[in-house]
């Protein structure tokens, strides 16, 4: 297998039987995927498409009806390999009756770590996902949001070369996002390879380099996201202080070269980038008044 | 093992985080107290034996449901709550999470061993100590011992199955013997319990006097004594500890004193005591055998688990737990059964219609051949049975004790390979 690949799976299914074996649910069909290191690859698709399915094969948790499939050179069901893996579940399940401190822990000793580097760990990731003020407080008290940001620090608690991350975004509010795809973004600046299953396409738009997108457990399409994106015979001009007769001149000017205009209009920010302005804003004036 | 430990010391926490533990605790100390005021007919030390006994009983009571309850429901919960999704993503074997969980549960059933065997010890001294101030008491640990062997002599009335009977009036007597009767103290009191069968021509009787003659064949010296028996009630000759003046053989010759008067014997009917041994540590070997079947439910409820939701395992250990104290009756059952069908005689139903009868076929497929032969695949509880030893006062042998240790051991050598296997195969969605 080529070093370069971080994971790879060759027709890899998974069907299921209902109790009296007769009716099949096919929730993977052969699919083949290659991802490479050091890369952050989206799968996306609807509920039900076979996202998570994959995800949980390639962890070891369900097993192969056909094909195969490698992690890190390795193959699922080998014990050693998840030394390297970090796993984020799509609902973050945990003791609830630990707090952010102990669940880290426990593990951090699931991963052998000596006690020194467990505790500098945990406290770099309990800031590091914003939990400082809560992490004495038992799971059982915790937001959906809160459960959210303890799941991806548990995930990298073994600061993992692979991170495999189910819906990381889903329950977070728009701060919460954006610092989760920060995190993603540094990770791959550290190397490290992430695999990310979503179906907020706007998230795996910002930070994936490729994606794959299934349907009803089949590969649909997969690439770079310029690849699948980009359409050739449609420009996009940004242009600022344009008046009204000038923006008529440019349209003239288009026809004249036999362009089309498909439409002129303000540009306008988006929800996400509004809330951010706006909290940092907040930010700062807070600052100010101290 | 590090990470055995690490799952068996979560497991522990989770136990007493969610109050589990708290609450077998509160009502197993509650059942224990409640045994004080219990009505008692009898002397003190019938107060003694009833206070052990609903101690042992709680102890066995709680302890079992403990085990059943927590050991059946932990994995299932972690399935269905996916903490088990997170944490098979770790780089964790599954046969140390099944480990990890069956050392965490013994930790816990451990700690309510401690808790409830402290409560119920000091609740037996104290009630001692309450009879003693009244004049009657006594903490007994009797070390048993059986015949090695017994022999009917003179014309023996008849025998059905293992019991002799045997008739009065010079007809017949049943003679034992015994030896290595050792005490550490000479003067310890020496007790001769006959529990016969009785029957009487005259049917208004239901006492029988019998005479029993003690014969050391050492000193050969000889006492004989009369006592009377019951059906329900044992006779009692107690001898001191000299009559055997060094000697650690002992003969005993049993008959009826009158004519028309049968005594019913078999090989564990009479029985002689010899030494006190200390109560204390017949208590903790009481525990250790109780200890012994927790362990033993615990490997059965993790096995169903790994393979059953939690409402079917738990019905499965009950099962099994109801089907363990059984096995004897379940085996007995099969027996009637094939009496019933027997073809010995000619005299089974099918030999009698001759044909094959749907009944007989039904009754022999799907009750006799699957009782039979559950009443060999079920533990049988009845080897982690230590009440009849406080209700008898008798010291439980360590052969006992490493008896019902090993039965737990090989049952856990057969049960949690299976329980690996299917736990390894099960796909944690």
């Amino acid at each position: 297998m080529d070093n370069d690949i971080a994971i790879k799976t060759e027709n890899l299914t998974k069907a299921y039987r209902s109790f009296w074996r007769r009716k099949k649910i096919l929730a993977l069909d052969k699919l083949n995927i290659d991802i490479k290191k050091g890369e952050i690859f989206g799968l996306l698709g609807p509920n039900g498409s076979g996202k998570t399915t994959t995800l949980k094969l390639l962890l070891g948790l369900i097993f192969p009806t056909e094909g195969r499939a490698f992690v890190l050179g390795k193959t699922t069901n080998d014990v050693a390999v998840k030394n390297r893996i970090g796993f984020l579940p799509e609902e973050s399940c945990f003791y609830r009756f630990l707090n952010a401190d102990e669940i880290l822990d426990f593990y951090g000793q699931l991963f052998k770590i000596s006690r020194k580097e467990r505790k500098a760990r945990i406290d770099r990731l309990v800031e590091q996902v914003g939990l400082g003020f809560a992490r004495k407080r038992p799971l059982r008290q915790y937001s959906k949001g809160m459960l959210r940001r303890i799941g991806i620090a548990q995930a990298l608690i073994n600061d993992p070369d692979l991170i495999i991350l189910d819906e990381p975004t889903s329950g977070l509010d728009p701060i919460g996002t954006r610092e989760t795809k920060d995190i993603i973004v540094a990770l791959k600046e550290r190397g490290k390879t992430v695999l990310l299953c979503s179906h907020l396409l706007s998230d795996v738009q910002d930070i994936c380099d490729r994606v794959a997108i299934l349907d009803k457990g089949k590969l649909q399409i997969s690439g770079t996201i310029d690849e699948l994106l980009s359409s050739k015979d449609v420009v996009e001009m940004l242009i600022r202080n344009l008046s009204d007769e000038a923006i008529s001149e440019v349209e003239t000017f288009v026809k004249e070269k036999h362009g089309e205009v498909i439409s002129v209009k303000n540009s306008s920010d988006t929800l996400e980038g509004l809330f951010l302005k706006i909290y940092a804003a907040n930010i700062n004036n807070s600052k100010t008044d101290v | 093992m590090q990470q055995i430990l690490i799952i068996a010391k979560q497991t522990f926490k989770e136990a007493v985080r969610n109050k589990i533990l708290v609450v077998f605790v509160i009502l197993g100390l509650i059942t224990i107290c409640c045994s004080v005021f219990m009505p008692v007919v009898g002397d003190g030390n019938e107060k003694i034996r009833i206070v052990e006994s609903m101690c042992f009983r709680s102890i066995t009571f709680f302890g079992t449901l403990a085990a059943i309850l927590l050991s059946a429901s932990s994995i299932p919960t972690d399935i269905e709550n996916r903490v088990l999704c997170t944490i098979t993503t770790k780089p964790v074997q599954r046969t140390n999470i099944i480990f990890g969980k069956i050392i965490g549960f013994m930790y816990i059933i451990g700690v309510l061993l401690i808790i409830m065997g402290g409560a119920g010890y000091a609740l037996i001294k104290f009630t001692a100590l309450k009879q003693s101030a009244q004049g009657s008491s006594e903490l007994l640990a009797r070390e048993k011992f059986d015949p090695y062997t017994s022999q009917v002599t003179g014309e023996s009335a008849r025998k059905i199955g293992n019991v002799s009977w045997i008739e009065g009036g010079g007809k017949g007597a049943s003679v034992w013997k015994f030896k290595g009767l050792h005490s550490k103290n000479r003067k310890d009191s020496l007790e001769i319990e006959a529990d016969f069968l009785v029957e009487s021509k005259k049917r208004s009787t239901r006492k029988i006097p019998i005479n029993i003659k003690a014969v050391n064949p050492y000193t050969v010296k000889t006492l004989t004594e009369s006592i009377e028996v019951s059906r329900n009630k044992p006779g009692l000759l107690k001898l001191g500890g000299e009559f055997l003046g060094g000697s650690e053989e002992l003969t005993i010759v049993v008959s009826p004193e009158n004519p028309g008067d049968f005594i019913g014997i078999s090989s564990d009917s009479l029985r002689v005591f010899f030494g006190n041994k200390s109560f204390e540590y017949n208590f903790l070997k009481g525990l250790t055998i109780i200890s012994s079947q927790f362990l033993l439910m615990v490997i059965i409820a993790v096995l169903g688990s790994t393979f059953l939701s939690l409402p079917v395992n738990i019905l499965f250990c009950l099962f099994i737990f109801f089907c363990g104290n059984i096995t004897d009756f379940m085996r007995d059952l099969s027996t009637v059964i094939n009496v019933f069908e027997t073809h010995e005689h000619g005299h089974g139903i099918s030999t009698v219609l001759k044909k094959t009868n749907v009944f007989v076929v039904f009754l022999d497929y799907v009750i006799r051949k699957p009782l039979f032969l559950l009443s060999y695949i079920l533990p049988d509880l009845k080897n982690f049975s230590v009440g009849k030893y406080f209700v008898d006062g008798i010291n439980i042998p360590y052969k006992t004790v490493f008896v019902s240790f090993g039965y737990a051991v090989l049952y856990a050598f057969f049960c949690l390979p299976i329980s690996f296997v299917v736990f390894k195969r099960r796909e944690i969605a």
